[in-house]
């Protein structure tokens, strides 16, 4: 395999990863406040489809992307609502949500674009940062992404600093850890995790806004594929510690990004495994093949005083 | 002695004052019409068995709880906390029962919860922990996990988190049930030091020695409701008694008296003539076990109990008890080492093997291994002997309930019938089901008590007794392990001192030898 | 949770039962929901009502198919509440039903039985399709004993996989895939041979119900007297609502959680087996698709008790047929049905808390 190729073979592991990286890290501050959003994955669809009809409404990609983190504001205020104040079962309300979205966002897609319209969307930007972007065969192909991915980048760096050394990232650990803990020290549960959800629900309508306006430039009905889901078992495959998921997310974008450079080396495998190819991988990993998960000890428990 | 409302008569002007406050959970009135005032300076004892209300009365203070009526007033204002944020802003602190820290988190961590906002400054509060390690004689390594400090630092750790916010209200709920005896004179000293600041320190038990050595004050509480008092309590204490358990002293079983500290402790022997054959019934050799993590908990544990003879495993909890139960009831490997009971071994076997060689376990933790609490008291009685009550598959449930009934009556479980769910029994009447099933197993050749007597309240403490003390007549070998020493001292015939893990000594259980005996429990080898 | 049934007149248990109040108010906020949808799409309100009527009970063909539809529901269903009784989740009924009708197809297609006797001929692919399916699940259930894995993630993955597994087999001329005539030949199987079609009730092709159907109703009884009756079915809520403390008692976590996932996959597999042996009769991609996730809210619906999921599978059933005719007719995408389910899971779900309370004040 030639260097070219190989940068080809990062550059989309990158891109196609970008998605999950940023779900990812949102759940994961969500699941170590002991909150377990199954609904990601509606959050992202809402976003994916929020964004496309912003950026074609409105043939600005930043206006769509706005309109992609306010649509799933109020989808994560309600699981939110339900996890915490209600004291739903966190499995059956977040697939309810998925549930919901699929078919909402596929009824509003054929309204507003009808049955088969393929409209051109404008997208966002890519960028090609200075020193990285000169490195020769590399620079352009791995390193020219998507400025999303950039800010992502950022927003997770940041994020490890808050949960390490901030009184926020306590909070969030106790509230996952010991939320005994928590009440018995005047902090709010239920604010604490409130927090969480809609943090969460921010990082997936940016992943969501990625896969429709960042990455092809057009919406399909369920385009986010069990996208969700694969973000959460990153989570559980890297042990819910920010640098765990980050390379699970970077192993399943380069399992994603597999199904097209196989072809393109000339190694014919059949398409089907390929895709199935990362949930593989994200089956073994929760599986046990990467050892016992120790979970936050109220993962999925709802608090009651 | 006085009643309540002496008490209520102010001689300085109170910190604290409730009247006429009452608590229900569903149907059950945890509290009702509770006055008491809590004066600054003092240490006010809230004296009372297990199931009184005296831990309801706590978090109504801490604000975990509203009360259903009455009026509380702090520093002569109304006083309605709707958390624990609104009394810890107030100045009143809470040392809980169960302890209430992050396990994986360091010492610093824990006291900075909630304490900061922004940016957390770990080295100021490391040197403030050090400032009041010295002003207090609370020594801790403040970067030290929780998970790695034995108990009671852990509740050293607890009593720093108060006291750095500097309260001036000082509550602790049952403080010393796992201390060990000088850790327990330590305690007593942080609180007077504490009271004597001016502050008030608000002290529940239902140990009468800790009233004698440092009560100011003591209220009394039986039934949820306040039953008696005293401004002398250190002249009063049998008063205090008779109050407390609506009865008079000499009527108590005298082991559970002993426990509460009404009387000496004495040893009460058992019918076992010396001239008995000694058959070695449980033999348990070299026996290690080691956590996930690879840390050892218990180490090369040896011990054989004979038959109609009842040892203790004396030693504050976290010192691998619990490792050890769990061993014995197969629900944990042992690294090494073997278990047999008389001819069969049962190392590494599974639960239902090690129930049909008839040894029975009573779990130190009821709610979390001892019964599913959601199901009927009959389904929990013979949940390990379903078998006698399948038919082609189907449950008896006719057969189940009937003999579920007989079990009660026999045992004295009192609930309203067989067929009830099990969380709704009293803790004593719960503890008194869980053993029924044990004792009552076929073959039962050996049974393992751990903490049987945690939380029960006289009346059901006293029962245990009698059905283990009738288990041993019966030829049965016991082994008890609990953290209270007393408990040992008056039912064990023989003492085993268990410390991180290794047997430090062992001894007749002989209440003249208590010190001793506490020696080792501290971890000082004989 | 579970209240042990008292038997009683019909009103006597509707009044004492909040739960089921509490679905059918949800089915009903849902429905209005719905209807509200429809009317500001522009589509007629009537008309639209008509057609799904018409859809569901309209001729005889209709209610065979809603009813055919239902099985598969009812016996995901099924599966879902026997798991769930253990406090196992199992989320991966569409993988099951998609490996189910795999093993079906290719016993049916490739495994010479279409000449055995005793109807063997359609019991041995429904059986491989029950193995393959309880297979599906046991995995889960391993990596549950073995790994502490949580088995709504675990069968969610599997369920993909068992989705692209389908896949890949219809492409696949290797596989399963018809040999390929032309370029425009369809990516499925060859039509399975008569002798493994299920025998039809009535013999006549326009009331298309088959013998799925009194199989079904023999796994509710057999489910519900399980659950209810028998030791076993008292093993599994301990296990369900105590895994520690039953273990003690001497009941085996291990052997619980495997039987009870890989009861739910067979059933789940099952349903593969009598959608395709008794309707579709050709592996088709995307066979499966919405169904794993309908016999889940069924369950869910059903909160623990069989009759509830024998409604909830007949509401969906019925609602697909008269959604698919919604459709065809009156225009309206059959994705309001989806959002009307949804709708229906999240309003429950809120409302745990509220019917808890009503159980028990």
């Amino acid at each position: 395999m030639s260097w070219e190729l190989f940068a080809v073979f990062l550059g989309s592991s990158i891109r196609l990863a970008t998605p999950l990286l940023l779900a990812g890290i949102g759940e994961m501050v969500s699941e170590r406040a002991g909150v377990l959003n199954m609904s990601i994955e509606g959050m992202m669809l809402t976003s994916a489809f929020a964004a496309a009809v912003g950026s074609w409404a409105t043939g600005d990609p930043l206006l769509g992307l706005l309109l992609g983190i306010l649509a799933v504001q109020p989808i994560a205020l309600l699981q939110a609502v339900l996890s915490n104040t209600l004291r739903a079962n966190q499995i059956v309300s977040g697939i309810g949500i998925n549930i919901l979205v699929l078919g909402a966002t596929t009824l509003a897609y054929r309204e507003i674009f009808g049955a088969r319209s393929r409209a051109e969307i404008p997208g966002l930007v890519k960028i090609r940062p200075p020193l990285l972007g000169d490195i020769p065969v590399f620079g352009t192909a791995v390193f020219e992404q998507v400025w999303l991915f950039y800010a992502g980048i950022i927003i997770i760096a940041i994020t490890a600093l808050v949960l390490r050394y901030t009184s926020v990232g306590l909070a969030v650990h106790a509230a996952g850890a010991e939320p005994k803990a928590v009440d018995k020290s005047g902090l709010s549960v239920t604010r604490i995790r409130y927090a969480a959800v809609l943090f969460a629900g921010f990082m997936a309508s940016l992943a969501g806004a990625f896969l429709s306006i960042g990455d092809i430039h057009t919406f399909t009905e369920g385009m986010t594929r069990g996208a969700g889901y694969l973000a959460i078992a990153s989570v559980i495959f890297g042990k819910w510690r920010i640098g765990g998921t980050v390379l699970a997310c970077l192993l399943f974008g380069a399992a994603t990004a597999l199904q097209f450079q196989l072809p393109a080396m000339g190694i014919s495998v059949p398409n089907a495994l390929l895709i199935m190819l990362p949930y593989l991988l994200a089956l073994m990993a929760v599986g046990g093949l990467v050892g016992r998960q120790m979970a936050p000890a109220t993962l999925g428990e709802a608090y009651r005083r | 002695m006085s009643m309540s409302s002496d008490l209520a008569a102010p001689a300085a002007e109170p910190l604290l004052s409730l009247r006429a406050i009452t608590k229900r959970f569903g149907s059950f009135a945890a509290l009702s019409d509770v006055s008491l005032d809590i004066r600054p300076g003092e240490i006010h004892c809230i004296l009372g068995e297990n199931g009184a209300g005296k831990s309801t009365l706590c978090n109504l203070i801490f604000g975990v709880h509203r009360p259903d009526s009455g009026v509380m007033r702090y520093r002569d204002a109304a006083f309605q906390p709707s958390g624990p944020a609104d009394s810890l802003a107030l100045g009143i602190a809470m040392v809980h029962q169960h302890f209430s820290l992050v396990y994986d988190m360091t010492v610093v961590d824990n006291v900075l919860l909630g304490r900061e906002r922004g940016v957390l400054k770990r080295g100021e509060c490391a040197a403030q922990l050090e400032k009041l390690a010295v002003e207090y004689g609370l020594p801790l390594d403040p970067y030290a996990r929780i998970e790695d400090l034995s108990v009671g630092e852990r509740q050293r750790v607890e009593i720093v988190k108060c006291l750095i916010r500097d309260p001036s209200l000082f509550v602790l709920d049952e403080p010393t049930a796992v201390l060990l005896p000088d850790e327990i004179a330590a305690l007593l000293e942080v609180c007077r030091r504490v009271a004597s600041g001016g502050r008030a320190v608000v002290l529940v038990t239902h140990k009468l020695a800790e009233i004698k050595k440092i009560a100011d004050r003591v209220t009394v509480l039986r039934g949820g409701k306040v039953v008696g008092g005293s401004s002398t309590p250190a002249a009063d204490i049998n008063g205090l008694v008779r109050a407390m358990i609506q009865g008079n002293v000499e009527t108590l079983d005298t082991s559970a008296a002993s426990i509460m500290g009404l009387e000496p402790v004495r040893h009460v022997s058992h019918a076992r003539s010396a001239n008995a054959p000694r058959i070695e019934v449980l033999q348990v050799s070299g026996l290690t076990v080691k956590d996930h993590q690879g840390v050892t908990r218990l180490d090369n544990f040896t011990l054989g109990v004979d038959r109609g003879e009842i040892v203790g495993v004396a030693g504050v909890e976290g010192n691998g008890q619990s490792e050890l139960t769990a061993v014995l009831a197969g629900m944990m490997p042992a690294t090494e080492g073997r278990i047999h009971l008389g001819e069969i071994e049962l190392t590494a076997r599974s639960p239902k093997e090690i129930t049909a060689a008839g040894m029975g376990i009573v779990p130190e933790d009821r709610h979390a291994v001892g019964c599913v609490a959601a199901m009927s008291l009959a389904e929990n009685i013979y949940l390990n002997r379903l078998e006698e009550f399948t038919r082609f598959g189907f449950l008896k449930r006719g057969l189940l309930e009937s003999k579920a009934g007989e079990m009660m009556q026999r045992f004295d479980v009192r609930a309203r019938g067989p067929g009830v769910i099990f969380s709704s029994l009293s803790g004593g009447n719960q503890q008194k089901a869980v053993l029924a099933r044990e004792i009552t197993l076929p073959n039962l050749v050996c049974l393992v008590a751990a903490q049987p007597t945690r939380g029960l309240d006289v009346g059901a403490v006293a029962a245990v007794y009698s059905q283990i003390r009738a288990a041993c007549e019966r030829g049965v070998a016991i082994l008890l392990v609990s953290s209270e020493l007393d408990e040992l001292l008056t039912v064990a015939d023989r003492i085993v001192v268990l410390y991180r893990g290794r047997i430090m000594g062992s001894c007749i259980a002989d209440p003249a030898r208590r010190a001793e005996i506490g020696a080792m429990m501290a971890g000082q080898a004989q | 949770m579970t209240v042990i049934e008292q038997p009683g007149p019909l009103l006597k248990r509707f009044a004492a039962r909040p739960a089921l109040l509490g679905s059918l108010l949800a089915v009903a906020f849902a429905a209005l929901v719905g209807l509200v949808l429809i009317a500001s799409i522009g589509v007629s309100v009537p008309d639209a009502i008509s057609a799904f009527v018409d859809g569901t009970v309209g001729s005889p063909y209709s209610i065979a198919a809603s009813i055919n539809r239902s099985l598969a529901f009812a016996l995901v269903g099924f599966g879902f509440i026997l798991a769930n009784r253990a406090n196992l989740t199992n989320v991966g009924g569409e993988g099951q039903i998609a490996v189910g009708g795999i093993a079906a197809t290719a016993v049916a297609l490739y495994g010479h039985v279409s000449g055995l006797p005793f109807g063997l001929s359609f019991l041995l692919p429904m059986l491989a399709a029950v193995v393959v399916g309880a297979a599906w699940g046991a995995l889960a259930a391993v990596m549950k004993v073995k790994a502490g894995t949580n088995e709504v993630i675990s069968t969610l993955l599997l369920s993909f996989i068992g989705v692209w597994l389908l896949y890949w087999c219809v492409q696949s001329p290797a596989l399963l895939r018809k040999p390929m005539t032309t370029s425009a030949t369809l990516p499925e199987s060859l039509e399975i041979p008569d002798a493994t079609k299920l025998p039809l009730l009535s013999g006549d092709y326009s009331f298309p119900l088959h013998i799925g159907l009194p199989l079904t109703v023999v796994i509710a009884v057999v489910v519900a007297v399980l659950l209810s009756k028998t030791v076993f079915g008292l093993r599994l809520r301990a296990v369900g609502l105590n895994p520690v403390a039953a273990n003690r008692a001497g009941i085996s976590y291990a052997r619980t959680v495997v039987f009870a996932l890989a009861s739910a996959g067979a059933l789940g597999g099952l349903a593969g087996a009598l959608m395709l042996l008794g309707e579709q009769y050709t592996l088709k991609d995307g066979f499966s698709s919405g169904y794993g996730f309908d016999g889940l809210v069924a369950g869910l619906l059903a909160r623990g008790s069989v009759t509830g999921v024998i409604a909830a599978a007949l509401l969906f059933g019925f609602m697909r047929s008269g959604g698919i005719n919604m459709e065809m007719v009156a225009a309206v995408p059959t994705a309001l049905v989806v959002v009307i389910q949804g709708l229906i899971v999240i309003t429950l779900a809120g409302a745990t808390l509220f019917i808890e309370k009503w159980e028990r004040p």
